[in-house]
């Protein structure tokens, strides 16, 4: 009896072995639910079953093996998977995408506010405008404060323009995209990140590595994608109001809704100000902290869905002038007729853009999808008696072919792009007067299958100076578990410098530009690979995330500081200068209230300088994060709390205007603490928060401030903030959507 | 007399003890998808004596946690079923039900034509 007992449990086991599991989701762009009722077929063995409440399904794997799975839902586009021997394990994680959506649109869904999407085989921080609101980011450049892969410093102490670096790397050789349109690049990549405000984005993807072919070969370092508001899912109304106590004041406004009966049709419109005129030297170095100034945008864009037809397009406008240096500069009289330091700085864009998108009647993975971009920039800039001017005539085309080889295991893109960029740029007395007209085709391949995704891309692009350069790129991402997910990225980036623009921040130092001889185009090569590992911790959902990343660069325009103490030497170089980046994210919840994500970064970014290999200056090695956030049961209230922790980098020499040296040339280990506090109360928000909470400054952020115009000015040595603490506070008041893109079934 | 008075006050604390004062409950709902799960809890979050309401999409469980005093379970039920969705064995207003919209009516999330 006891045998028959432990025989007939091996058997049970057995079977149970051999059974094949899954759960069935259904998404639209908004999110991701599981179906009941969803049909599953094997074609060759002839089984059927449906899924259950909890869209899960499960059956014994057939004798009759390889077969073909066939889901189907209601409303959803069927899926086809392999079924092969290797699957008496599977358990698989099917998402059916709705009729509504047009097959290019990636998916991604929401498990908390910063995710990382586990369906797409790249890499993809997603950061949600929740996390947005944890830190009242007022623009672009203020919204990676809470996310650790994505540093945002100050290049200079005069000028406020914050740069971005991903992985070490300037921010020039990370991609920004906005929605998928390659921009701030050019003559934008120095001040760009001001002119897009918080409140218009839906969302950032950030992508560590070279990104995917379709979007185009400047993705070196990493990608970033913002998805602003869209007309037909944004607020009806949308009204924000912030000040803080340096004296800045903003408001930011935007509305959107459908029109007509048929509901196909909507827009948005959107419009932002902001003003700082305090005069602020808490320092007392006779410079102003931050500059004065105002900036303003706006933007209107449009949106239309049918059945086979799709597109959007807009227009946005933005301008922005600031006045920063010493307090006796005074903007209304002339440069040359003042004593004082003064910083100018005035950019203006308008910018359009359009897209659109063919489907196939019978054929719902086939789409043909076309981004049309066109842009007028100009930026002026003013250093004391150092000066750019530039202005920028861009267009850009890409249309992207979508289809599929078989069944949906074979998906290929292909498509043709073209940039045209005229430059126009002067410094001082040198110019750079550039044409740049770059065709190019890429293709790219994606395997599906059940454990590995595989895509494999390579664009060739044609540049008018520089030749043909081929991009090839591969990214690979393998379920291990249901719980765990490894990628690997390799591939290859390139862009062509625009030296001035990119440096600008350098011109606030006496220190002489020596220009580089020509112009070659930047190329690198980055491969990594990254561990995502969820589990549960307290009974709670937890994660854990490792990645590492090695870039190196075939031909870098290197920014030399070590040459000579009284000169900035632009050079190309073909030698070693590469970048290795290891981060390890933990993301864990206390209690159903409080979440908690830590970080640590460390990189080691080195080139060679004055002929020696040496690490980059101001890329701290090491660097903490803490993110604390509670959110009471009720939704009616948030606190936010982040701490960083930055390591010690090193600082180029420079001659002080007692003729030494200086002798402090590794920056000291320092914290940035900000925290926030949110009331939710029916369609409004109140917010009140603080920055560098810690009021940690950097002393004497600015060498021989006594002497603007001598040769051992030096505002560029700046390694730490400037300013110190800063409170502010906020409302925000909001209308939801009223015929929000939920009517399922009614199109 | 007085044993009376110190009988009667020791049966009306031990009453007042017996009764919670703060009572945590889960309802089941149809509640399909996120748009209901914001209307669900927007009403009751601003129910004066709700201390909070959390609905969970995929379960369709409604967790409340209410003061007894200011308010009662049925009442809470009685909301949810003014928007238009059950609450465990009472049933959705007819009225506000068809005026939801389509993802939001039973299996909403399912049941749409298919192009």
């Amino acid at each position: 009896m006891k045998y028959l007992l432990y025989l007939s449990f091996i058997l049970f086991s057995f079977g149970s072995f051999t059974q094949v599991r899954g759960i069935v989701y259904g998404s639209d762009t908004l999110q991701k639910s599981k179906i009941f009722g969803a049909r599953i077929v094997l074609l060759q063995n002839d089984i059927k079953l449906i899924t259950d409440e909890e869209g899960k399904f499960e059956f014994n794997l057939p004798k009759n093996l390889p077969d073909t799975m066939v889901i189907k839902a209601m409303g959803y586009y069927p899926d086809t998977l392999f079924l092969g021997k290797e699957d008496r394990f599977s358990n698989f994680q099917i998402v059916l995408y709705s009729v509504q959506l047009i097959p290019e649109i990636v998916v991604s869904y929401k498990k908390g506010t910063k995710s990382i999407s586990k369906l797409k085989s790249l890499l993809v921080e997603e950061i949600s405008s929740d996390e947005l609101k944890k830190a009242a980011c007022c623009n672009l450049s203020e919204s990676f404060e809470t996310n650790a892969s994505v540093d945002v410093s100050i290049s200079d102490a005069v000028s406020g323009a914050k740069q971005i670096q991903m992985m070490g790397l300037a921010g020039v050789y990370t991609q920004i995209q906005m929605e998928n349109i390659p921009y701030l690049r050019g003559l934008e990549s120095a001040f760009g990140l001001n002119s897009i405000p918080g409140t218009w984005v839906n969302s950032i993807q950030i992508t560590k590595g070279t990104g995917t072919v379709v979007n185009g070969y400047e993705s070196m370092a990493g990608l970033i994608n913002i998805e602003i508001k869209k007309p037909d899912e944004m607020e009806g109304l949308f009204v924000n109001g912030y000040g803080n106590i340096f004296g800045r004041g903003e408001l930011n406004l935007h509305s959107g809704m459908h029109l007509g009966k048929s509901k196909k049709w909507s827009t948005g419109i959107f419009a932002h100000g902001s003003t700082l005129q305090a005069k602020l030297d808490q320092n007392n170095d006779g410079f102003k902290d931050i500059p004065t100034g105002y900036n303003a945008a706006f933007m209107n864009r449009w949106s239309y869905h049918g059945n086979r037809f799709e597109t959007q397009f807009g227009i946005n406008t933005y301008i922005d002038e600031k006045v920063g240096g010493q307090l006796n500069f005074s903007r209304s009289l002339p440069i040359t007729t003042q004593s004082a330091y003064g910083v100018l700085n005035k950019t203006k864009h308008i910018d359009v853009f359009a897209k659109t998108g063919f489907l196939f009647k019978g054929k719902p993975f086939r789409s043909i999808g076309i981004l049309y971009n066109v842009k007028y920039q100009e930026t002026d800039a003013i250093f004391g008696l150092r000066n750019f001017k530039g202005i920028e005539k861009r267009a850009y085309i890409n249309a992207i072919y979508d289809d599929i080889i078989g069944s949906t295991l074979h998906k290929t893109r292909m498509g043709i792009s073209a940039v045209y960029a005229d430059f126009s740029q002067n410094q001082d007395s040198i110019s750079d007067d550039r044409l740049e007209i770059v065709p190019g085709v890429f293709g790219e391949y994606t395997y599906t299958g059940i454990r590995l995704v595989n895509v494999i891309g390579a664009r060739l692009d044609y540049h008018n100076l520089y030749g043909a350069i081929f991009s090839p790129r591969l990214h690979t991402k393998y379920t291990l578990s249901e719980k765990t997910d490894l990628r690997f990225t390799a591939g290859r980036g390139w862009r062509v410098p625009n030296y001035m623009i990119d440096n600008l921040s350098l011109l606030a130092t006496g220190r002489t530009w020596v220009a580089p001889a020509e112009i070659k185009p930047e190329i690198s090569w980055n491969i990594g690979g990254s561990i995502v590992q969820e589990f549960k911790f307290l009974k709670q959902k937890a994660s854990i995330v490792l990645d590492y990343y090695y870039t190196f660069f075939e031909n870098q325009l290197v920014v030399d500081r070590d040459v000579s103490k009284s000169t900035i030497v632009f050079t190309n170089l073909a030698d070693k200068s590469y970048s290795h980046s290891f981060q390890a994210e933990l993301a864990f919840a206390l209690s159903k209230t409080i979440d908690v994500r830590a970080a640590y970064k460390y990189l080691d970014v080195k080139a060679i300088y004055n002929s020696l290999l040496q690490a980059k200056v101001m890329v701290p090695t090491h660097r903490g994060f803490l993110n604390l956030g509670y959110h009471s049961r009720n939704k009616r209230w948030s606190v936010d709390a982040t701490g960083s922790l930055f390591g010690k980098s090193r600082l180029p020499l420079t001659l002080l205007s007692n003729g030494l040296s200086t002798t402090q040339n590794e920056s000291f280990v320092f914290p940035m603490i900000s925290g926030q506090i949110t009331h939710v109360y029916k369609k409004w928000e109140f917010y009140i928060g603080g920055e560098n909470l810690g009021n940690y400054t950097q002393n004497n952020p600015i060498l021989d401030a006594a002497n603007p115009f001598s040769t051992t000015f030096d505002a560029t040595r700046v390694w730490a903030p400037v300013m110190g603490t800063m409170i502010y506070g906020g409302f925000r008041y909001s209308i939801p959507h009223k015929e929000l893109k939920k009517e399922v079934g009614n199109l | 007399m007085k044993n009376l008075v110190v009988l009667v006050f020791a049966l009306f604390t031990l009453t007042a003890f017996g009764q919670k004062k703060v009572e945590e409950v889960i309802i089941q709902t149809t509640a399909e998808c996120n748009e209901c799960k914001e209307r669900i809890e927007n009403k009751l979050n601003y129910t004066k004596g709700v201390k909070f309401a959390d609905l969970d999409v995929l379960s369709k469980k409604l967790t409340v946690k209410f003061k007894t005093k200011n308010i009662t379970l049925q009442e809470i039920k009685t909301i949810v079923s003014e928007l238009g969705y059950d609450a465990d064995d009472t049933k959705a207003n007819q009225e506000a039900y068809k005026s939801l919209p389509e993802c939001c009516k039973v299996a909403g999330m399912e049941h749409t034509e298919g192009k």
